[in-house]
């Protein structure tokens, strides 16, 4: 277990740094006091960044009308723990204090519903509450795909790996392909052999600025075939391949799904913080797919979306909003559970926030904390008034898979995800 | 003892001096109308950009006044009053806002006391009040976050110069499409505390017009004592009304008694 999670950490360093970053940049509600410098060296007061992480928690986190954690628990439970553990430093190595702090911020975190969530702190430990729920569940699809060294089958044959989601050439003509080495972007389009079905399938949600950047143009025209063959009367239905795609920017709401509504399509709608109680609520928003300008029209004939539990956040709003149209079929799996958006903190005084302040280096203008946290800004809720978050989105039709059903003898492939969907769509 | 508790003990004694006196005390009832402001007392300063401003509301009562002698009279105000307030963002967040308009049904006693000339008297109350919080109006505009401005096709950033972040961001609503609302609160029975208490403190002109009807003009200062919301979270901030109100009112004499009896005369006769 610790080594499949620390083979996605290592995968995904570069992305927790990142996020770090921005966060402590975004941070707006901590006091900094410029005359205290840190170096390479600092002092914690666990109880302090304890208060101050629970206190953000307790005014920021969206979640709270719908959490199980009792969060005056914790605090009964852990300030006294945190304190221990300031009398404690004299006593262990700053190693050991870190990985006893990085303990306890997993058992007050474990339990937590957003399944955005992460936490990541100073000393290099980081904590996915619901990555490692999954990983606790044997019938998730990222365990049944890895072997006994922790290293990852191909789920979709053609990926460029694990995350990045295509299709099997044996399944598509008319196939435009494009990968983007600099982010790692990956999409594909074409039409299911024998039929006119057109399939579209990406690996993250930035086709907007990956289509507007133009830096690769085999990606564009990838997006350009999908988008051209739309349009095409012959096309008598569409697959839309989100498996394993873990989401990305709102922006392809209107970009992507905004080409198969004449009219806007509400989708459900979205809450976030009104105030610094914990069940200080906004009402609830609509929350709207628009046309795109250049698709006026829409796309009136069947869809499907392929989904499953590797399908995060815009992935799973995207089966949501498929399935909010007529004449649409979700096949696959249960999503991932992340459904609430996120943006920057101050937007809605909610959301990600960095905690336990060390000091600020003035040279460098940078506030050091111990802590970083990534969380939903807003709380969403489905067309039919339910919450999907910490769940996932059930499919119409349920097609779970191995690698045995997927990878045949004589390097055959086979897709009963795929299959499903073409059998039950018009050709 | 706490300043609160040092007035109401005051207003307790006086009531009790006014009441005892020698009276010849009068019933009168009336009804009084008035404007206010209401002012939400909480600490929102872990919000960024966020700031709560008072907003005015109006008070119906009817007034039921027991007048001891010229000087004191006890009375109860129950009526109609909003205590309304907003809270809303600043700076690059203007715009973002929710005006909460609450109605509350309450019940202020007070005990009153007159000085001055016959027909126009000032006069002072102190008192204490109850109230429920019966409805409540929301109306405000937040940042729509699944709700996507229309897309600006004029504009490629492939060609185009990139767009100054400082110009492209004057406000929140040029990047977010506003949601706006207006509609029925309704409470949340883990958070909101509906009943409310506190104490009353007023000053005013009353003007004798006949013998029997009175008009008067009051300042009455409600500050509620009990937090708005239930003790529902640890560490939290209280929320309390602070209320002014301007009222205009008059009442009418309906009722008088224990009114002292004009001595029997002495009769004697002389058969």
């Amino acid at each position: 277990m610790k080594k499949i999670i620390n083979n996605i950490y290592s995968k995904s360093k570069g992305l927790f740094l990142l996020v770090a970053f921005i966060l402590t940049l975004s941070s707006c509600h901590k006091e900094v006091s410029p005359t205290n410098q840190v170096g390479s060296t600092y002092t914690v007061n666990y109880s302090q960044v304890f208060e101050d992480f629970w206190n953000s928690m307790n005014k920021t986190y969206v979640f709270w009308s719908i959490e199980k954690t009792d969060w005056d628990k914790v605090h009964r439970d852990f300030a006294p723990a945190f304190k221990r553990l300031d009398d404690e430093v004299a006593l262990y190595s700053s190693d050991m204090i870190a990985l006893k702090a990085a303990r306890l911020f997993k058992q007050i975190v474990d339990g937590l519903v957003d399944s955005h969530y992460s936490l990541s702190l100073i000393t290099g430990y980081g904590i996915n509450p619901s990555l490692d729920r999954k990983w606790e569940n044997p019938e998730f699809i990222g365990n049944l795909f890895m072997d006994k060294n922790g290293s990852i089958t191909q789920l979709y044959p053609d990926n460029i790996n694990y995350y990045n989601v295509g299709v099997d050439s044996m399944y598509l003509e008319d196939k435009v392909a494009g990968y983007d080495s600099l982010s790692g972007f990956y999409s594909v389009s074409g039409m299911i052999k024998n039929t006119n079905i057109l399939y579209f399938s990406f690996s993250t949600f930035s086709l907007l600025s990956q289509y507007q950047s133009g830096t690769n143009p085999n990606v564009k025209a990838s997006i350009d075939n999908f988008f051209t063959k739309l349009t095409d009367p012959k096309v008598t239905s569409l697959i839309i391949d989100v498996r394993g795609n873990g989401g990305g920017e709102t922006s392809d709401l209107n970009f992507l799904l905004g080409r198969l509504v004449s009219k806007p399509l509400k989708i459900g709608y979205t809450k976030s913080k009104s105030g610094p109680g914990r069940l200080d609520y906004t009402p609830w928003a609509d929350a709207i797919v628009k046309p795109w300008y250049a698709f006026p029209s829409g796309f009136n004939k069947p869809i499907a979306v392929l989904a499953d539990g590797l399908s995060a956040s815009m992935a799973e709003l995207t089966a949501m909003t498929v399935k909010a149209l007529p004449n649409s079929i979700f096949v696959g799996d249960t999503t991932w559970g992340a459904n609430g958006p996120l943006t920057q903190n101050s937007d809605f005084n909610a959301g990600s926030f960095s905690f336990g302040n060390l000091g600020t280096n003035v040279d460098y203008g940078i506030t050091y904390y111990y802590g970083s946290v990534y969380t939903s800004s807003c709380m969403f809720k489905y067309l039919d008034n339910k919450i999907y978050e910490g769940k996932g989105f059930p499919p119409d039709y349920v097609v779970k898979v191995t690698p045995d059903q997927i990878f045949l003898p004589d390097n055959v492939v086979d897709d009963p995800q795929l299959n499903k969907a073409i059998s039950l769509l018009p050709k | 003892m706490s300043i609160r508790k040092k007035v109401a003990s005051c207003i307790g004694i006086l009531a009790m001096v006014g009441v005892f006196t020698k009276v010849s005390a009068q019933f009168y009832i009336g009804a009084e109308v008035g404007g206010n402001q209401n002012y939400l007392v909480t600490n929102v300063s872990s919000l960024n950009a966020t700031e709560i401003v008072p907003k005015n509301g109006f008070a119906l009562s009817a007034v039921l006044q027991y007048k001891v002698n010229d000087w004191f009279s006890l009375e109860a105000t129950p009526g109609f009053i909003q205590k309304n307030y907003q809270i809303q963002r600043t700076g690059y967040y203007k715009g973002i806002y929710q005006r909460n308009d609450n109605n509350y049904l309450q019940l202020p006693v007070s005990a009153k006391f007159y000085f001055g000339a016959k027909k126009l008297k000032g006069f002072v109350d102190l008192g204490v009040y109850g109230a429920y919080w019966a409805s409540s109006h929301i109306k405000g505009a937040v940042p729509n976050i699944l709700d996507q401005k229309p897309y600006n096709p004029a504009y490629n950033p492939a060609v185009d110069p990139p767009i100054d972040p400082v110009v492209m961001s004057q406000s929140v609503f040029d990047d977010y499409t506003p949601y706006y609302y207006d509609q029925k609160y309704h409470f949340d029975n883990t958070r909101d505390r509906r009943f409310e208490f506190g104490i009353t403190a007023g000053l005013g002109i009353n003007y004798e017009a006949t013998s029997k009807t009175n008009f008067f003009v009051e300042f009455k200062y409600a500050d509620a004592l009990t937090d708005q919301q239930n003790n529902y979270q640890y560490g939290q901030d209280a929320r309390n009304n602070e209320t002014g109100t301007i009222f205009i009112g008059v009442t009418r004499k309906v009722h008088t008694c224990c009114k002292k009896k004009a001595p029997k005369a002495n009769i004697t006769t002389t058969n």
